[in-house]
């Protein structure tokens, strides 16, 4: 979800219409934003729709709102020609094959002008363009660039220039180590023998994309009149749609377009395409969906207000939309503009009358009853992450490695696995509550993951019970009378049978036997393990696996 | 024994000296012939006085009939009783009758200590006090009664638990059934399934957890990854358009750590992990996993609430009409507002506002009708309202807290002290 910053007065120019903050929080969502925060004239804004790079300059939003308030219909480039022409190097195939580009002139570049441009263009190639990866943008003045144009690579240790912001020649290698969008970007190259680059007649480095413009072509200020925009990545899919958005906010804001030659090995394009694409709706169809019972001819003004052109045959809509939108699939994108255009607030909600009965889920009532008893014996319940470390569900518990869920991009080494049993989650807990008033009683239900290879996500969550006893008077027959009251109240017959279990006390451990079958384990904590934790008082623990007695 | 060892009535000897024994009491009341039947019905314990009747020779049983033999003429177990009651010693003989009958009871040693409280002030009333009536002649210490009481710390259901089995509880009165899925998931359910295509920025690992181990399950029947692939390469025939890209399986049936809740409906409305009712209405409450730092608005765990109610003619306006019952049921909200949105999986999509009585507008949910190209892949052609609660600020504000970290509270002072969700 971008957030995107504006200027309040600007808003208002573009749309033609003087409106308060509180109006503009209204009229927003045309443009399925969500008023952020404001100060003075600055207005930051979340836009919703990350499938909508058109909408994320005030540009794009301005033009939503004026369709809606003042006055809509498709809006209409002339595209001439410039006589440019780029010639892409076919070396490029296995490193960044393609490119689309375009010229706008006449242009009066001021503030606002200039901040929302960078803005829009940051923004498109990182959500929209994954990062650069799949769009990198660059603009450049005109008027520095002799034509024609080549795409080309250089070798890392090749041609030297100047990258913005910097003073010294540099080459591409010293660039990806040293500039700070070369350190950022620099992974989007790796493995790459040469390096990217767009070069004029003249032998004038333009950019190194998607690393860095030159600090002679790539510098766009007050004085620009004329700019040279392109994009480059590896599939026309979306480098089209973002070379359109960049367009049509600098058409709004007067700049006249020219189209480019774009020269690749096999074929030649033109580009930009801004010629309307073409949609049908069945309008019957968009009732059913919306609710409304609408006649085509109001489905038509609200499609004119949401930017369509439109034309009724019979039950069908013909439309036309806009080349800088890309995402509509299906009729359901074009009948969400209709309700956006009516406005979600002035619909009447109907609530649906449905005969359904309600349930909660197994597990949740059998643990609920189990809670319910742990709770009267005076246990309080925690909750824990279901994420935690190797080294507290084994270094700290003496318990032999094994093989568990683990995560790969790891965010904090406190999270990095998926819990198998509950024990070391309470012990953890009560390493953390020293200072405070003993005796301390707690338990956990929740759902462990272990590995189950014959499951088709090869892991399987049980949800257990542990509970811990924690006091200078507390032990085994504390714990075990505890346990006993337990399993009398869920009317599950159960055994004890001695057992050893790592991070238990050898002589006062027991497995607990339902049917036949080990269904947990039962003792006191061995002071190693307490020491480990550095807890100062015993602790006698049980563990239990819900599932396998819920049915008993 | 101890010679100081005195004798005291049980209650059933003050009661027998103050009504008599029942032995005598039977005797009275029965004329020279009585059918059992009858006799049994004279007294309250007549199983104890048909014993000693019998036993002293006063009675005996004829065909079912009790036959008066003989009326005692003086009653000497009452003359004992009456003498332990007036603190005299009893013979050998006597006492051994009426320990026998348990009309009598050893004195404690612990009744002649509290003698020695006659008279005084005392903290404690113990039961040697009550019992021998001592109490009578002690004087009861006063106390503070407006102090605190013992600091007692309740077992308690943790709190945020609590609030979230609150919320569990109402969808279920609202007609809703629970859904559940494996925490470790499918990028096929968490994301192919949701028409989220392969290559979307969502789906990007910084978005998501990843795992080193285990690193693919397996993908479910072929007739839906096949619909499901046909979908996102070319729109299947479902009248869209498709997200036009190679759908690829492996990527598919990797495993990762459910990023969201959503990831569960599909694997109900396409029958896999169990059959729906259309109409139904369905939900789920479950752990989610994302890769945030972890600080007072963000955790690497957290539960999501969400669900989706199947049924035809559902529209625009049922979506609006459930939200709103939604934030009313749930949130107590007097007012709810519709804010335009977008996920990937949704179209048309919305998020309600509601305005909480005393927390002001609050976020409460999104909401949308799944994608064409989500449902009818999976096997449904009823339209499916799908929708998802933002319910942790709800519960923070029950729970009286600003940091999201306290949701799962690991300070067991503050959940001791902490009152419970109303």
């Amino acid at each position: 979800m971008p957030t995107i910053e504006i200027s309040h007065r600007d808003l208002c120019g573009l749309v033609g219409k003087n409106m308060s903050i509180e109006e503009i929080k209204d009229a927003i969502l045309y443009a399925k934003g969500e008023v952020d925060e404001h100060s003075g004239d600055l207005i930051k804004i979340d836009i919703k729709d990350t499938n909508r790079p058109d909408l994320w300059s005030v540009e794009g939003i301005a033009r939503e709102i004026k369709g809606r308030l003042v006055s809509g219909c498709l809006p209409k480039y002339e595209v001439k020609k410039s006589g440019i022409v780029v010639e892409i190097d076919k070396r490029l195939k296995d490193i960044r094959p393609c490119t689309v580009c375009a010229v706008v002139k006449g242009l009066d570049i001021d503030e606002d002008v200039l901040s929302q441009m960078i803005q829009l263009q940051e923004k498109v190639s990182l959500t929209f363009g994954r990062n650069r990866r799949e769009v990198a943008i660059g603009v450049y003045d005109l008027h520095k660039i002799k034509p024609p144009i080549k795409f080309t690579t250089t070798k890392p240790d090749g041609i030297r220039f100047i990258p913005l912001e910097f003073r010294n020649r540099m080459t591409p290698k010293q660039i990806l180590k040293k500039h700070p969008k070369g350190k950022e970007f620099s992974h989007l190259l790796d493995g790459c023998p040469e390096y990217p680059i767009f070069i004029d007649s003249a032998g004038e480095v333009l950019s190194m994309p998607p690393i860095i413009n030159s600090d002679h072509t790539g510098k766009v200020g007050r004085l620009t009149k004329d700019l040279f925009i392109e994009c480059s990545g590896f599939n026309l899919k979306f480098l089209m749609p973002a070379l359109n958005v960049m367009l049509a906010a600098l058409a709004d804001r007067g700049g006249k377009i020219e189209s480019v030659d774009v020269v690749y090995p096999d074929r030649k394009i033109v580009t930009p395409d801004l010629e309307p694409r073409q949609f049908t709706i069945d309008t019957g169809y968009a009732n059913s969906v919306t609710g409304l019972g609408l006649s085509p001819k109001q489905m038509c003004r609200l499609l004119e207000k949401a930017r369509y052109d439109v034309k009724k045959c019979g039950r069908k809509i013909k439309l036309l939309y806009p080349a800088y939108r890309q995402d509509i699939m299906h009729q359901r994108d074009v009948i969400e503009d209709i309700l956006i255009s009516y406005g979600y607030n002035n619909i009447e909600p109907i609530v649906p009358m449905l005969a359904t009965i309600g349930d909660q889920g197994e597990k949740e009532k059998f643990a609920n009853a189990v809670t319910e008893l742990m709770i009267g014996m005076g246990f309080q319940e925690i909750l824990s992450y279901i994420l935690t470390s190797r080294k507290t569900l084994f270094e700290k518990m003496e318990i032999p490695e094994e093989k568990v869920v683990e995560i790969e991009n790891v965010v904090s080494s406190n999270w990095c696995v998926f819990r198998n049993s509950l024990l070391p989650g309470l012990m953890e807990f009560l390493s953390r509550n020293k200072h405070i008033e003993y005796p301390q009683m707690v338990f956990e239900t929740g759902d462990v993951v272990l590995l189950d290879e014959k499951a088709e996500t090869k892991t399987k969550d049980v949800r257990k019970l542990a509970a811990v006893s924690c006091s200078s008077t507390t032990g085994y027959e504390e714990i075990s009378g505890v346990f006993n009251a337990l399993m009398k109240n869920l009317g599950v017959a159960y055994e004890l049978k001695r057992a050893q279990s790592p991070g238990l006390i050898k002589s006062r451990t027991a497995n607990i036997i339902v049917n036949g079958k080990i269904v947990g384990k039962i003792g006191e904590v061995h002071p190693k393990v307490l020491n480990n934790w550095k807890i100062d008082m015993p602790v006698a623990a049980f563990e239990i696996d819900l599932e396998k007695i819920m049915k008993v | 024994m101890n010679k100081n060892t005195a004798y005291v009535l049980t209650e059933e000897g003050e009661r027998y000296l103050k009504e008599g024994l029942p032995e005598v009491q039977l005797a009275k009341a029965l004329r020279k012939s009585t059918p059992m039947k009858n006799a049994q019905k004279k007294i309250d314990n007549f199983n104890i006085a048909l014993q000693w009747a019998k036993k002293n020779g006063w009675v005996k049983i004829e065909k079912g009939n009790l036959i008066l033999v003989n009326v005692p003429d003086t009653i000497p177990e009452l003359d004992w009783l009456k003498k332990v009651s007036e603190g005299k010693r009893l013979t050998e003989k006597e006492r051994k009758v009426l320990l026998s009958r348990k009309l009598i009871e050893k004195k404690s040693d612990i009744s002649h200590e509290a003698e020695k409280f006659i008279g005084k002030h005392i903290t404690s009333l113990t039961p040697a006090l009550i019992k021998t009536g001592l109490w009578k002649k002690v004087k009861l210490k006063p106390y503070n009664v407006s102090a605190a009481g013992k600091q007692i710390y309740p077992g308690k259901r943790q709190p945020y638990n609590q609030f979230l089995m609150q919320v569990r509880q109402k969808l279920v009165e609202l007609g809703f059934r629970e859904m559940t899925g494996p925490l470790i998931e499918l990028e096929f359910w968490n994301f192919d399934a949701l028409y989220q295509a392969q290559d979307h920025p969502s789906r990007d690992w910084t978005q998501t957890y990843t795992l080193k181990y285990p690193k693919s399950g397996t993908l479910p029947a072929r007739k839906i990854t096949e619909r499901v692939k046909a979908a996102h390469e070319n729109g299947w025939k479902t009248g869209s358009t498709g997200w036009g890209y190679s759908w690829s399986h492996e990527k598919a049936g990797q495993l990762m750590p459910r990023a969201h809740d959503t990831a569960i409906s599909p694997r109900y409305l396409s029958g896999h992990s169990g059959k729906i009712e259309i109409p139904g209405k369905y939900f789920n409450i479950v752990r989610c996993f994302r890769p945030d730092i972890i600080d007072a608005t963000h955790g690497v765990e957290f539960n999501q609430t969400g669900g989706f109610v199947v049924a035809e003619d559902l529209n625009f306006r049922s979506l609006l009409g459930l939200l709103k019952q939604f934030a009313v049921e749930i949130a107590g909200a007097e007012k709810v507002r519709f804010y335009s949105d977008y996920y990937p999986f949704t179209e048309p999509s919305v998020q309600v506002s509601a305005k909480h009585p005393d927390m002001g507008w609050v976020e409460l949910a999104g909401a949308g009708i799944f994608r064409t190209e989500l449902t009818e892949p999976l096997g449904i052609k009823q339209p499916v309202i799908a929708w998802g609660f933002g319910i942790d600020r709800l519960a923070m504000y029950k729970l009286g807290i600003s940091d999201i970290r306290y949701l799962f509270s690991q300070n067991l002072e503050w959940l001791r002290n902490q009152p419970i969700v109303r």
